[in-house]
């Protein structure tokens, strides 16, 4: 019996047969020879014996061979079945390792339910029952289902964000507008300069939150730059929106410039990585803030003299900001004490930015952030958003005839350091001279404007130079003359009047 | 939108609190007004604020502090706050205006104004 259903199915079914005809066949050739061999009184019986015995031996072979097929069957069935198992096992596996991460990972990244599911019907292996397979699908159907509802949830929660940090922008934005024109009003009172001042800081303060909770949830932050804004304006930009803005020291700055798209998302990561030095170091202590060229942009680093990490709260922190660029949820933010770092992930990843997180040789933090080159610029930075920063040197065009704006803003950098250099050498132009002369030490100034006055007479050589370049100092050489004439100081009131003069001659010579 | 993004264009990133570190007018003695005039007594040095060096080089003319203050778009107790530390640095050089009471006789200048005319 074990034999036989050891036996290879295809060829049990003949042998079986068979099988159950030799105990038979054997047990009548031995009742046929029993029958034979004993007395010939005792043959009937034995006969009968012997008849008796092949036909129950005969009746129970038969029905042993029977359930030995019907054993044969059941294994094979039970193997098939657990095959089946197998298979279904596997599948499970798959379902639950493989398939429903990807399906949760896609549609977090946004791709559509749909899609998910007819890539995921595609690849069903063979071999699964028609229930199993649709068990299985919906499954998947209820997992996408719950979990694009949730990223639904989650959308419409960043856009209210995003949509409320927007709102606040623009309030800020106005208010910060209107009390910059507040600050230009009032600027001659200093007690009420300082609380503008004080009320412009808490505004910025908010401008930032609002630009945190921007970023946060997926947007930029809130302002818009055209043009690049110098490095130094940046900095400081940075520096306007921390509570601690005095603690933070400014050192040397390389002279280049943003490009303006990162021109906000800087200043908002400086802002955060500034607050964070500011936060966790002592009130006393200085934050250092400078920014150097790197071969790879500009590394702008800060240093605080406070609490120093250990590298177990380093990697914490550097794993904070990986994590922040894989993407943050909403719902983390009230869990998230230092918001900063997430930010700075986030606009790390989104502009190139590279963060490091060191320890300082203060002790403290050193956090350094590289601005990838393709962000700097090194084209002098023009216009308003050059600003009161570094070249807003003065009027080169004459301040009398154009209003002051223009004056600010059309003077290229360069020609301050050129007037500051040349007066020693220069070569005083013609009409520059009798100017210089004794009107110093007569002290009176008239004589400049009879000279302004005649000019467009006989001046015809250089009617630009005359319009155009003299009258700009001449305000204040008019006052010093007129002053130190006056008051009568001769040799000390003459060096500034002189240095005056030789501005205004070293102007004259300037196209 | 599109208008608030243009308008957000406008100006710099930097708020006047930084500039001046906070301060809001100059040290008690000041004796800096609007008609002060300030002359710079040495150039501006590397590392510098930017403001500050802008002062220090438009004033190798001397200007009144409202001159100042008008070419840098700062309001006028911005530019006293960093005028006040020019001072005090000795890189500049302030003179008060001059009191009305040391003021010569008009009748004087014209004269002279007349006589310089007719040279």
């Amino acid at each position: 019996m074990t034999r036989r259903a050891g036996s290879p199915p295809g060829g049990s079914r003949p042998a079986s047969a068979l099988v159950w005809v030799l105990p038979t066949a054997v047990t009548a050739v031995a009742a046929l020879a029993a029958t034979f061999l004993v007395a010939s009184d005792a043959r009937v019986p034995i006969a009968w014996i012997g008849l008796a015995a092949t036909v129950s031996v005969a009746v129970t072979a038969a029905e042993a061979a029977r359930r030995g097929r019907l054993a044969t069957a059941l294994r094979a069935e039970v193997q098939e079945r657990n095959a089946a198992l197998t298979r279904q096992e596997a599948e499970t596996a798959r379902l639950a390792q493989q398939q429903l991460p990807g399906v949760v990972r896609r549609l977090r990244q946004g791709d559509f339910p749909e899609d998910v599911l007819k890539d995921l019907s595609a690849d069903s292996p063979a071999g699964l029952t028609p229930e199993f397979r649709a068990a299985h699908q919906s499954v998947l159907h209820t997992v996408v289902d719950a979990v694009s509802a949730e990223e639904d949830l989650r959308d419409s929660a960043q856009r209210a964000f995003v949509n409320i940090s927007r709102r606040v922008q623009a309030i800020v934005h106005q208010q910060a507008s209107e009390l910059r024109g507040m600050e230009d009003r009032h600027g001659q009172s200093p007690a009420v300069f300082g609380d503008l001042l004080r009320l412009d800081h808490g505004t910025a303060l908010i401008g930032r939150l609002a630009d945190s909770i921007a970023v946060l949830g997926g947007a930029r932050p809130g302002r818009q730059w055209s043009r690049p804004v110098p490095l130094f304006s940046v900095l400081r930009g940075g520096m306007s929106r921390i509570i601690d803005y005095q603690r933070v020291e400014l050192h040397s700055v390389s002279e280049v410039a943003v490009v303006g798209p990162a021109v906000e998302p800087l200043i908002h990561a400086l802002a955060e990585l500034l607050d964070n030095a500011t936060r966790y170091s002592p009130p006393q202590t200085q934050v250092h803030l400078t920014a150097v060229d790197v071969q790879s942009g500009i590394a702008i680093e800060i240093e605080d003299g406070g609490v120093s990490l250990s590298e177990e709260a380093r990697a914490r922190a550097e794993r904070m900001l990986q994590q922040a660029q894989a993407g943050l949820d909403v719902n983390d933010l009230g869990e998230t004490p230092r918001l900063g770092l997430a930010v700075v992930g986030r606009l790390a990843q989104a502009y190139g930015f590279q963060v490091s997180l060191r320890t300082s040789a203060y002790g403290g933090v050193r956090a350094v952030l590289i601005v990838p080159q393709e962000l700097i610029t090194t084209a002098p930075a023009t216009g308003r958003a050059h600003g009161i920063g570094a070249s807003s040197g003065p009027r080169p065009t004459s301040p009398r005839r154009v209003p002051e704006k223009s004056a600010v803003t059309e003077q290229p950098a360069a020609e301050p350091t050129l007037r500051a250099v040349t007066p020693l050498d220069r070569p005083s132009g013609p009409e520059s001279i009798p100017e210089v002369t004794d009107r110093t030490l007569s002290g009176l100034p008239q004589r400049r404007r009879r000279n302004r006055v005649t000019t467009p007479a006989h001046h015809e050589p250089a009617p630009d130079e005359a319009k155009s370049e003299q009258p700009p100092v001449e305000p204040g050489m008019w006052m010093a003359a007129f002053q130190s004439g006056v008051t009568g100081e001769g040799a000390g009131q003459s060096s500034p009047a002189t240095s005056n003069r030789e501005a205004s001659s070293e102007k004259s010579e300037q196209p | 939108m599109r208008e608030g993004d243009q308008e957000w264009d406008e100006g710099s990133p930097e708020r006047l609190y930084v500039i001046t570190g906070g301060r809001s007018a100059s040290t008690a003695d000041s004796s800096l007004d609007l008609v002060t005039l300030i002359v710079a007594r040495s150039g501006p040095t590397a590392g510098m604020q930017p403001e500050a060096a802008s002062i220090l080089r438009m004033c190798h003319s001397p200007l009144s502090v409202a001159e100042v203050s008008a070419y840098l778009e700062l309001p006028m107790s911005v530019v006293t706050v960093l005028v006040d530390d020019l001072l005090a640095s000795g890189k500049m050089r302030s003179r008060a205006p001059v009191a009305a009471a040391q003021l010569p006789d008009t009748a004087l200048i014209e004269a002279v104004i007349h006589g310089l005319q007719r040279l």
